[in-house]
């Protein structure tokens, strides 16, 4: 059991972390490092509720003030770890200074990819709330807005946009959106709901340069598209911030900080969650890197069990959410592939759930509307449940049935 | 002081499980699990969305809109740690009351498990 526990990050994964720690009763010192310079916030309404102004940055801090000092919790905040002494048993950071910790979470997040050389004033990144408040400015009626990628980063964009009036032109790289993850006919679902809201969206498109001038930014396509706009928003994917691990002899691979099922690093006492972690999934029988808000609570709750002796398996099915259009996007699960995507519902009508089964096995599932039988297919890919396709389309079945 | 306000016949919730209902400016969704009936404010505290139109599975009543599991006893999610109101219920015979009064937990209950 560790006297001291430090994160390394103080983003959503250590802040849940340092909660749940007291929750289950660690009563020793526990001191969260992080980077920004802001108390550890939620990433969801950066695309979302603070970018359009419905929230404010307050709305979206962690851990209160007031709770932190009646918890003893310490926040060093603007600071970077330069590596773990684990002979020393202490986190290293990059002015010098030493802070003893025995129990250790990694827990550094990823950072947004860069075009290499894009930079700028009117060029976005959206990762932190620095960049989302730089974005909120330029999110006005008749701006224009251009968008790299239509992943859920750039739709999330585009749907805020289209509320705020900007005129939106989105640059997908591939044919069909998002079609590793949702497969060819629900990509196309998601390019839908972009054209049917006036985005301009052009698919096949790849990037050849961003030029900024004072009055607007200019993109250029290999394909020869000139786009112009007021401001660029990159929404390429991410990098995991694995420096600091690599630095200190812990195992990493390219997605990230290796960990088992129970959080665990290849070193004693050392543990990971959230968008760093690479993590044997039991469900899935393979590792995983996801990005999802659930799963920086869900592993980092995990992890804190772990390191206060509780064993936990971690075997969370995954699931993330997209609020787009007013519509409820949801997915549940992991499928590299799949034989048959069987829909539940209506695709015409925007309220449905797709679910995708390889070898008969419900491995996935990607909902619009459908947030209540979403519940049950998390439960179905949990149990990795064989269902006969024509129970899963039968709206006269109720799904909770499948289930047991 | 809260009175008893009768607001259903437990018949209506026999067919459907669960049912909203409206008294003064509360909106209550009524859960029948086995044969217990739970009372939750229907307007789900993290963004507004409608319990009633959510899951109940194990205990709890998911929302529709993120996937916020409420306890349907006390409210409580645990893993956000927030309560929705819950209202106090009882049944007398067919007819199911509810005090139309909010009632929200400030600490979390006692871990389980």
């Amino acid at each position: 059991m560790p006297h001291t526990v430090v994160t390394i990050g103080a983003g959503q994964a250590a802040a849940v972390a340092a909660r749940t720690l007291r929750r289950r009763g660690h009563d020793g010192p526990i001191v969260l490092v992080g980077d920004e310079k802001y108390r550890p916030y939620q990433r969801p309404p950066l695309s979302k509720e603070y970018l359009s102004g419905e929230q404010e940055p307050e709305d979206g801090f962690l851990l209160d003030e007031q709770w932190c000092a009646d918890h003893d919790i310490e926040l060093r905040l603007g600071v970077r770890a330069a590596r773990l002494d684990t002979t020393q048993q202490c986190v290293e950071l990059e002015d010098g200074s030493r802070i003893p910790g025995d129990g250790i979470l990694i827990a550094t997040g990823s950072r947004a990819r860069r075009l290499p050389g894009v930079e700028g004033d009117r060029i976005v990144y959206l990762r932190d709330l620095d960049d989302a408040a730089r974005l909120r400015g330029y999110l006005q009626p008749g701006s224009r807005v251009v968008l790299v990628g239509a992943g859920f980063i750039g739709s999330e964009v585009a749907s805020t946009a289209r509320s705020a009036g900007a005129d939106v032109t989105m640059l997908e790289q591939l044919d069909v959106p998002l079609e590793p993850v949702l497969g060819r006919e629900m990509g196309e679902v998601c390019a839908r709901l972009h054209r049917d809201h006036e985005v301009d969206l052009r698919t096949g498109e790849v990037v050849e340069s961003v030029t900024e001038t004072p009055d607007g930014v200019t993109v250029r396509t290999r394909r020869g598209t000139v786009v112009d706009g007021d401001v660029i928003v990159i929404g390429i994917g991410t990098v995991p911030n694995i420096e600091v691990a690599e630095r200190s002899g812990i195992a990493v691979d390219d997605h990230g900080v290796l960990v088992d099922e129970y959080c665990r690093t290849n070193i004693d006492g050392v543990f990971a969650a959230g968008d760093i972690t690479s993590h044997w999934h039991p469900l899935f029988g393979r590792r995983l890197r996801v990005e999802h808000f659930d799963n920086a609570n869900k592993q980092s709750m995990a992890a804190a069990k772990n390191m206060l002796g509780r064993t936990t398996v971690f075997d969370d099915p995954h699931w993330f959410w997209s609020d787009q259009y007013d519509l409820s996007l949801q997915y549940a699960g992991h499928a590299e592939r799949w034989d048959e995507v069987v829909v539940r519902g209506s695709v015409e009508a925007l309220d449905f759930v797709a679910f995708y089964l390889d070898a008969g096995v419900v491995r996935a599932a990607f909902s619009v509307e459908r947030g209540a039988e979403m519940y049950l297919a998390k439960e179905l890919i949990a149990a990795q449940a064989r269902a006969d396709p024509a129970k899963l389309r039968d709206e006269d079945i109720d799904l909770a049935a499948l289930v047991s | 002081m809260s009175e008893w306000v009768h607001v259903a016949h437990l018949e209506e919730l026999t067919r459907g499980r669960k049912k909203v209902v409206t008294v003064g400016s509360e909106e209550i969704a009524l859960f029948l699990v086995g044969d217990r009936v739970y009372a939750l404010h229907n307007v789900c505290l993290h963004k507004q969305r409608s319990l009633a139109k959510g899951t109940v599975f194990n205990g709890r009543v998911v929302c529709p809109g993120h996937q916020w599991a409420f306890d349907l006893e006390t409210g409580w999610e645990e893993e956000k740690e927030e309560c929705q109101p819950t209202y106090e219920v009882k049944v007398e015979g067919d007819s199911v009351h509810v005090i139309p009064q909010r009632r929200v937990l400030t600490e979390a209950p006692a871990v389980r498990d």
